[in-house]
């Protein structure tokens, strides 16, 4: 439900949650989220612009940013494809098949109600920009943004390197790099799912093997590699809108008398008089300040204000184990497996004990096993010879239940038979 | 078919309008997803005067996983198997959504330069390269000249 773009939920000029311009990978911490956007520690989610031209006029400008929905949801959720399980295929459905059925389900229905609860919200979102269009002033939400944020935000606005839409200049960087990354992309970005190392041997094609450990490495910079890829944000001086701002989105107004906010850090003689003419100095300053400015240094992942991928996933943690554990049980097993492999073996070599015998009586093999005069094997076997007898059950059950299927079958078609007759 | 992506549109029209010499990328008709590529031999390598073939799929996670990318023309390659597939870091653990269908091409072409056997695919081609550099080399040319030949793909 914190997936909702909800347009009272705003943060200078952008939302709480993402627009949806991913589909997938939408796990990540969506409280942790918000509460960083709203602590203006990251950048929040601005609507993005699919294309923009620094020619256009301001009011071509506030006409396309006008027409924007605050979620793509046709995109978004459109098409959620239905994917293939492997039991499909198969006669006897496992039970983690129905489990995935049912989670399936009520993914799905979760993805219907989040997006009747979007198109909701799209609808009020549409009424209250139709108000404004209108001019009825007094009716206006205060949370539609004015025509002064939209400019202030989107005059200049700036290409995200990694999914090429264009956002406010207002985006977080890479600690390592500098580089800006919008916070849509930047929730995407997490650790490989746990794997083995890379030169693990279980890696060459064709082998069996179990890996031996797997690992799960931070997240590196896409931009330069750098390990542990975080970013952080300076929040803009001059817009201070909505939730824990100083006003609401729809009262702000450009301090057109006041010096533009860029021009703190750069040339103070570079003040604004005229105003046609304001976005072009600004830009000016703001290239000028890009060069001259003060530019930070590349940042440690730990320092503070520095927002790293795990701080908005903290579950890899446990994820990395259960993994493990994961493996440990299959290895386990299999090591099992051989090891009954190997007894049972031996057990045919010796004409007196016929393995076939005792696997349709299975008190009595418990019995020839504890007459053997091997010591300190003995439980092991017992352990080994239960597991082996588990697995024999269930292979009978198994053809049982085929069996049963084949006569229904059978059944039906016959009663088909005389019902045609 | 889901609507495409602006990135991928974004990348498809950069790749047509300022094309990287030695490179052609082309989306097929009938999936947008789907490219068919020309990757020229580098000048100095083995596979200089080949013109080989290979295809290229932009999953559905795009640009956060991978793009999947093979070669149709056979080729003599410590790091290519005889399938096509390509052993290649930036193809797969070392993926950045910061790299492009562009950025990978050209590691394409320059792994084509710089084969490296002690990180084979395609292990027999690798043993011989190691044993023989000499002679790997001058197969390498022969196969090139036998299936990559660009007249012949005329």
């Amino acid at each position: 439900m914190n997936l909702v773009v909800r347009y009272e939920e705003n943060v200078d000029g952008g939302f709480l949650a993402p627009y949806g311009t991913y589909r997938s990978n939408l796990d990540y911490n969506t409280e942790i989220v918000r509460n960083l956007i709203i602590d203006r520690r990251l950048s929040p989610f601005y609507t993005p612009l699919q294309d923009f031209d620094e020619s256009w006029t301001d009011d071509e400008l506030l006409i396309i940013l006008s027409q924007l929905s605050l979620h793509s949801i046709e995109t978004a959720y459109s098409d959620a494809e239905e994917e293939d399980d492997v039991d499909n295929h198969k006669i006897h459905k496992s039970t983690n098949y129905y489990k995935r059925q049912e989670q399936k389900a009520k993914l799905q229905s979760l993805v219907a109600r989040v997006k009747d609860i979007q198109k909701e919200e799209e609808n009020r979102y549409l009424e209250e920009k139709m108000r404004l269009k209108k001019q009825i002033q007094i009716q206006v939400s205060p949370d539609i943004p004015s025509r002064d944020l939209l400019r202030k935000l989107y005059r200049n606005a700036t290409e995200c390197p990694i999914c090429f839409l264009y956002y406010p200049k207002y985006l977080n960087v890479s600690r390592c790099c500098l580089q800006p990354i919008c916070t849509e992309c930047f929730v995407q970005i997490k650790r490989l799912d746990p794997h083995p190392p890379h030169d693990d041997s279980s890696n060459e094609p064709g082998s069996e093997e179990l890996p031996h450990t797997l690992i799960s490495e931070a997240a590196s910079c896409p931009y330069c590699a750098s390990p542990d890829f975080g970013v952080t944000y300076d929040p803009p001086r001059l817009i201070s809108t909505g939730i824990n701002g100083s006003i609401k989105a729809g009262n702000y107004i450009e301090p057109f008398q006041s010096i533009p906010e860029d021009a703190v850090t750069s040339s103070p003689g570079s003040g604004t008089n005229v105003q046609p003419s304001v976005a072009i100095d600004e830009m000016r300053v703001m290239k000028k300040g890009a060069k001259n400015g003060k530019r930070r240094a590349s940042l440690a992942a730990d320092a503070p204000g520095v927002i790293t991928v795990d701080m908005i996933r903290p579950d890899w943690e446990q994820k990395l184990i259960s993994a493990r554990n994961k493996l440990a049980r299959k290895a386990a097993t299999a090591s099992a497996i051989h090891a009954s492999n190997l007894i049972i073996n031996e057990e045919e070599d010796d004409p007196s004990n016929s393995p076939r015998r005792r696997r349709f009586s299975a008190p009595m093999a418990r019995e020839t096993s504890s007459n053997r005069s091997r010591p300190g094997t003995n439980s092991a076997a017992n352990h080994l010879r239960t597991v082996e007898e588990r697995m024999i059950e269930e292979a009978l059950r198994l053809s049982l239940i085929d069996e049963e299927e084949r006569k229904k079958k059978v059944d039906a078609e016959e009663r088909k038979k005389n019902q045609s007759n | 078919m889901a609507a495409l992506p602006k990135r991928i549109i974004k990348e498809t029209e950069r790749l047509v309008s300022d094309p990287v010499p030695g490179i052609t990328a082309i989306p097929k008709e009938d999936n947008l997803r789907h490219f068919e590529v020309f990757i020229d031999g580098p000048s100095s390598s083995p596979y200089a005067g080949g013109h080989f073939s290979l295809e290229l799929f932009l999953p559905d996670d795009y640009p956060m996983c991978a793009p999947k990318v093979r070669f149709l023309t056979k080729i003599y390659h410590p790091n290519i198997d005889k399938l096509g597939r390509i052993c290649l870091d930036v193809l797969k653990d070392n993926w950045s959504p910061a790299l492009q269908i562009r950025t990978i091409l050209l590691s394409i072409q320059a792994l084509l330069g710089a084969p490296n056997p002690d990180d084979p695919l395609a292990n027999d081609v690798a043993e011989d390269w190691k044993k023989d550099e000499k002679k790997a080399i001058e197969t390498a040319q022969s196969w090139t000249k036998q299936y990559a030949s660009a007249k012949l793909q005329e």
